[in-house]
């Protein structure tokens, strides 16, 4: 058990940072995006026994971690629609000290204010898109891994992925 | 003259993503885009869009998810997986509290109590008994003949009841002219009564 636990660890510092780049993605909140992370890992330790390898090691975790994170955000909009939010998330906070620790600090604010118009513009699009969208542009998944985790028809994520991208040029002025 | 066609954005997305997965475009979608420079350049705009928005995500994300950050998460996932198959335990403060609780009680309750329970109880049921009996030995008052008062004749003789009324209009006058409550004593001493009234006409 003892190497079994060594040999997880190793997998979880190799696939670490891209689930946390899409649960963030995903969530816009650090801590719910760490700890999705952590649940996702933590379950497919515990359930280990039912991966089958006819897809990569990635896209069953992916699964995971994104069906984490759609729970999460349906909690999180539970929430938010009885509780008014107040002061700044851990992600505004984040962002804040990365701001507050920058050198250059007019090209920090503009970044911000980039991302935060990049996630907005992503906010607004359709729940199948999204999903999509991330998985494929922060997640570095294939149309067919996509198709793989989501249970869709690879054609049909293929036109999620440009309906979502042409929605996004829309909503962003046709530039960054 | 004969119109130009171009690529629509749908092709141009599918060029798009099969240069970033490392595929080869299609070689009809290919040769155009080497000959038209309309389509080179749109073609150009959208990997341009995409990559900024790619990198802008990949850069917003490693500086919050620091090294530091990430090695945190690393531990907290080695400790939660310790506990994976582990029984569940009681957690700490309620299980103390609790044993505890349960030690004391269980040290306080001596044999005495339960036998000074049942001592109670017998003396609560000698005492009931005996206060029966007594009630049942003493002898019981005569019966009154209620059949008998009820069956009796209700009659009274006219001159009877005259006198019952002069007693009454007697007792009336007199409560009249002697008022029970002190505190209206003032107030009867001001009012004039009927009888004086009647003698001053």
């Amino acid at each position: 058990m003892d190497e079994a636990r060594e040999r997880f660890t190793e997998l979880v510092a190799l696939h670490q940072r891209r689930a946390s780049r899409i649960a963030y993605q995903y969530l816009r909140d650090v801590a719910e995006a760490d700890e999705a992370v952590q649940d996702a890992f933590v379950k497919v330790f515990s359930r280990i026994t039912s991966y089958r390898e006819a897809w990569p090691f990635e896209v069953w975790f992916t699964r995971i971690l994104i069906n984490g994170c759609l729970d999460r955000r349906k909690a999180k909009s539970r929430r938010d629609r009885w509780f008014v939010g107040g002061g700044m998330s851990s992600a505004q906070e984040a962002r804040a000290s990365v701001a507050r620790s920058g050198s250059d600090p007019e090209h920090q604010v503009l970044a911000r204010e980039r991302r935060a118009r990049v996630a907005a513009a992503i906010d607004r699009l359709d729940g199948r898109q999204r999903m999509v969208f991330l998985l494929c542009h922060f997640g570095d998944c294939t149309p067919r891994e996509i198709s793989a985790m989501t249970g869709l028809n690879e054609s049909t994520v293929r036109v999620h992925l440009f309906r979502a991208a042409r929605k996004l040029r829309g909503l962003l002025g046709g530039k960054l | 003259m004969k119109r130009p066609i171009h690529l629509n954005d749908e092709y141009l997305y599918e060029c798009y993503l099969a240069q970033r997965q490392g595929d080869a475009a299609d070689p009809p979608i290919a040769e155009h885009l080497a000959d038209c420079d309309h389509c080179a350049a749109r073609y150009s705009e959208l990997a341009l869009v995409m990559d900024t928005l790619r990198a802008d995500g990949e850069a917003e994300t490693d500086e919050i998810f620091t090294p530091e950050r990430l090695r945190a998460q690393q531990q907290q996932i080695a400790r939660r997986m310790a506990a994976v198959g582990r029984p569940a335990q009681v957690i700490s403060f309620p299980g103390r509290f609790v044993q505890r609780t349960i030690r004391v009680s269980t040290l306080r309750s001596p044999r005495w109590t339960a036998a000074a329970a049942a001592a109670g109880l017998f003396l609560g049921i000698a005492l009931g008994a005996s206060y029966e009996w007594e009630y049942r030995a003493r002898p019981s008052p005569p019966a009154l003949n209620t059949r008998g008062a009820r069956l009796a004749p209700a009659v009274r003789s006219p001159s009877a009841d005259v006198g019952a009324d002069a007693d009454f209009l007697s007792d009336l006058e007199v409560a009249l002219e002697h008022p029970r409550t002190r505190e209206l004593a003032a107030f009867d001493a001001f009012t004039p009564h009927v009888r004086e009234v009647s003698d001053s006409r």
